[in-house]
């Protein structure tokens, strides 16, 4: 035999030595640094100097905003404030271990979907007494509350919502947004005989985009979630579903799209309506060559399914939320200014087309005076709701899982009904988990 | 019934005209058929290669682009918008010449350090019996077992505790718990390769172990051990999570540089990171073609034994 050769007792021994591995492991994760596992992270919440953590201060188009706001803010209360970042797509994961950890202090820029994962974890400060005080709109407040307490402070907020080009609606002949489900199809319809190419709607058809069918669901009157049981899988959700496959299979929908892709279509002027947030407009027409494309550039209401119905958005934007521990108290204030401050959020705005989240903010000549920002303010994100699932640190797999199963239905390998039934049985399983 | 007729001097050695069709013909089968194989290897030539060079021109097509032609639909095989902007840009940017600078100081010591040990541990396993011997090998190979996400917590924890976070050693420790079961078993199959006769032979001369190993084993086996350390520092070089989990800002490495500096919330520079991509690819395309031949070399070095 040969020394290198793993004989059935070798591999019994490695399987024995895997195992002590993991308990070895375990043990060695129990030697955690001094802020696991205690509701504050240390130091003195009376420095001046704390940390502010966002994912855009990597970012190239707002990394110079963000600094001028830091700096502004050193420079006026003689404070250091240290930059600390990471990528968005891998933010919620490092944010999760080093808060857990107890590396993570100061104030941290979170999406407000990932809100409710970061305050279960007790390391949060409630900011009820601040947050009265600053000005924001019903919505804005809303989405940065928790279980009834004020965890974060609304920076943007916003709302995913359709975006409609005019200058191709008006080309099929469609003079006003359609209002309902069935005004929908039929403009839909007008623009597939347009030719060229042009995909009616770029929908989201892909996994990781698919999650852009709920607002579609609510319109047709699946709430989701309601009181703690999962209700996709009722004829709501199938109906809906039903829907969207018949809007792919008369390709008034196109295969394989995702945000990417869609604004991709959308720029080129072979897409009439796409799902976005409102920060797509500048994202889309940035990338477009046609340079007219920013102005026929339009927020539209979505559909509802009878007349009357409120359209359905998700609530989409950020909020800065404070870390219990050094700098604590001087971090709060950091964020208040930096969220209520009428010269910092219009010259934010300026930079970045993100709506501010105070009503003075919104009523600020620059804000105002941009007809997009209003109108998509007024006509998308005052209605617009965050999803049921946000509360659950599964979130992400709950969407996943009801993706794949949605797609499943796109392709033909399942039925609505039964596609429905399995994906709200896996959301069920997966939020007891 | 034969012919009396004499054949003519002329036509002796002639092949008769069906004989001559003949040959003809198996002549040209096997000229189609040796065309044919031919066509066949080259066309799998090309699909290979396609396969493998694809991805580079792309990269490379995508990096002279502009945005706006990146993003075109349905996209174009062969540019027309060419520029030298995303490539001029990166001179600019003074943060992609620190994140190098990491990765080769991290990559480089990770590389020294894991053929260091791997050396000592692989001579060990292969030219000593003591007892817990194929234990203890079996436990280098377990720790690759784990999912390295499990091991990222442990490790964050770990190097949290020791105050180790942010620094070069907590990288340069990481990667090599990785890059280690590897290079030892390598390097173990080199030293099985090695007779132990010229071991004993340099012990009746007077070696001890340790120059045995330094001035006799080391030599021989040199082509492995710089095909274990190629390994290791592009495991080191390309790693991702660890970089981004255990490196602050100043000791972030490329992979996560990267990331983080053009793939944003809302949209990717991809222009950019594939001119980065480029630019950075240099060094370790460089390192290759000096030693591309050790590293074929010392991977199959240890497979064939005599």
């Amino acid at each position: 035999m040969t020394t290198s050769g793993i004989s059935r007792r070798g591999a019994l021994r490695m399987f024995g030595i895997g195992a002590l591995g993991a308990v070895g492991a375990g043990v060695l994760g129990a030697c955690a640094p001094s802020g696991a596992g205690s509701p504050s992270n240390g130091g003195d919440p009376k420095s001046k100097d704390f940390d502010f953590t966002s994912w855009s201060l990597n970012e190239e188009a707002a990394k110079p905003s963000i600094e001028k706001i830091i700096a502004a803010w050193e420079k006026a209360e003689k404070s250091t404030i240290r930059a600390v970042s990471y990528p968005y797509n891998e933010y919620l994961s490092q944010l999760t271990l080093k808060l857990g950890g107890g590396e993570t202090t100061g104030a941290v820029h979170l999406d407000i979907a990932w809100l409710a994962a970061m305050a279960q974890m007790g390391k949060l400060v409630d900011l009820g007494s601040v947050a009265g005080k600053g000005g924001y709109t019903d919505v804005a407040l809303k989405s940065g509350t928790y279980d009834g307490k004020h965890y974060g402070l609304p920076w943007n907020t916003g709302s995913i919502g359709v975006i409609a080009n005019s200058q191709l609606l008006e080309k099929a002949g469609i003079k006003e947004h359609p209002t309902t489900v069935e005004e929908f199809e039929s403009a839909l319809r007008e623009l597939k005989g347009l030719g060229g190419g042009v995909v009616p709607y770029a929908a989201a058809t892909k996994v990781a985009q698919l999650k852009d069918i709920f607002p579609w669901m609510q319109t047709f009157g699946c709430a989701m979630l309601d009181g703690g049981k999962v209700t996709i899988g009722d004829d709501a959700s199938v109906d809906a579903v039903t829907w969207y496959k018949k809007l792919h299979d008369e390709k008034l929908i196109a295969a394989d799209v995702d945000r990417f892709d869609a604004r991709a279509l959308f720029g080129q002027g072979k897409a009439a309506f796409y799902d976005d947030a409102i920060i797509g407009k500048g994202v889309t027409s940035a990338q477009s060559k046609d340079k007219t494309l920013a102005d026929a550039m339009q927020p539209m209401e979505r559909p509802v399914l009878k007349a009357g119905d409120t359209p359905q958005a998700l609530l989409w934007g950020g909020v800065i939320a404070i870390v219990k521990g050094k700098g604590q108290d001087a971090a709060t204030e950091f964020a208040l200014h930096t969220t209520t401050d009428r010269a910092t959020t219009s010259e934010y705005f300026a930079a970045r087309a993100l709506p501010p989240s105070t009503t003075a903010g919104l009523a600020a000549p620059e804000v105002a005076k941009d007809t997009f920002t209003t109108e998509w303010t007024r006509k998308i994100t005052s209605t617009a709701t965050g999803s049921p699932f946000w509360q659950f640190a599964q979130n992400a797999q709950i969407e996943e899982a009801v993706a794949k199963q949605v797609q499943a239905v796109l392709v033909g390998k399942s039925k609505p009904k039964d596609a429905m039934k399995q994906a709200g049985e896996e959301a069920a399983a997966l939020i007891k988990r | 019934m034969t012919s009396t007729t004499p054949t003519p001097v002329s036509a002796v050695g002639r092949p008769q005209p069906s004989a001559t069709r003949a040959g003809r013909g198996t002549r040209r089968r096997l000229r189609k058929d040796l065309l044919r194989s031919r066509i066949a290897a080259w066309s799998a030539v090309v699909v290979i290669g396609a396969f493998g060079l694809l991805p580079v021109y792309w990269l490379l097509a995508t990096a002279l682009s502009t945005p706006e032609s990146t993003f075109q639909f349905p996209p174009k095989l062969v540019p027309t918008d060419l520029t030298l902007s995303n490539f001029t840009a990166l001179a600019e940017n003074d943060q992609l010449i620190n994140y190098m600078v990491n990765s080769l100081v991290v990559a480089s010591i990770t590389a020294v350090l894991s053929v260091i040990v791997a050396t000592y541990m692989g001579y060990s396993f292969s030219k000593f019996r003591y007892r817990g011997r194929r234990s203890l090998m079996h436990l280098v190979l377990a720790s690759q077992m784990f999912p390295q996400a499990l091991l990222l917590v442990t490790l964050y924890t770990v190097f949290s505790s020791f105050g180790m976070l942010n620094t070069y050693s907590a990288l340069v420790l990481s990667f090599t718990t990785f890059t280690m079961p590897l290079c030892v078993w390598m390097l173990k199959g080199i030293f099985d390769t090695i007779p132990d006769a010229l071991l004993e032979a340099a012990s009746i001369d007077g070696a001890s172990r340790w120059r045995t190993l330094h001035s006799i084993v080391a030599p021989l086996a040199a082509p492995g051990m710089i095909a274990a350390g190629l390994f290791a520092f592009v495991r080191g070089w390309n790693d991702f999570i660890f970089a981004l989990t255990l490196a602050g800002k100043e000791k972030q490495t490329l992979p996560p540089g990267l990331v983080s500096t053009y793939i944003g919330e809302f949209q990717t520079a991809w222009p950019q990171l594939m001119a980065a991509s480029l630019v950075v690819s240099v060094p370790v395309i460089v390192a290759f073609m000096f030693l591309q031949r050790y590293l074929v070399g010392g991977m199959t070095a240890g497979s064939v034994k005599s």
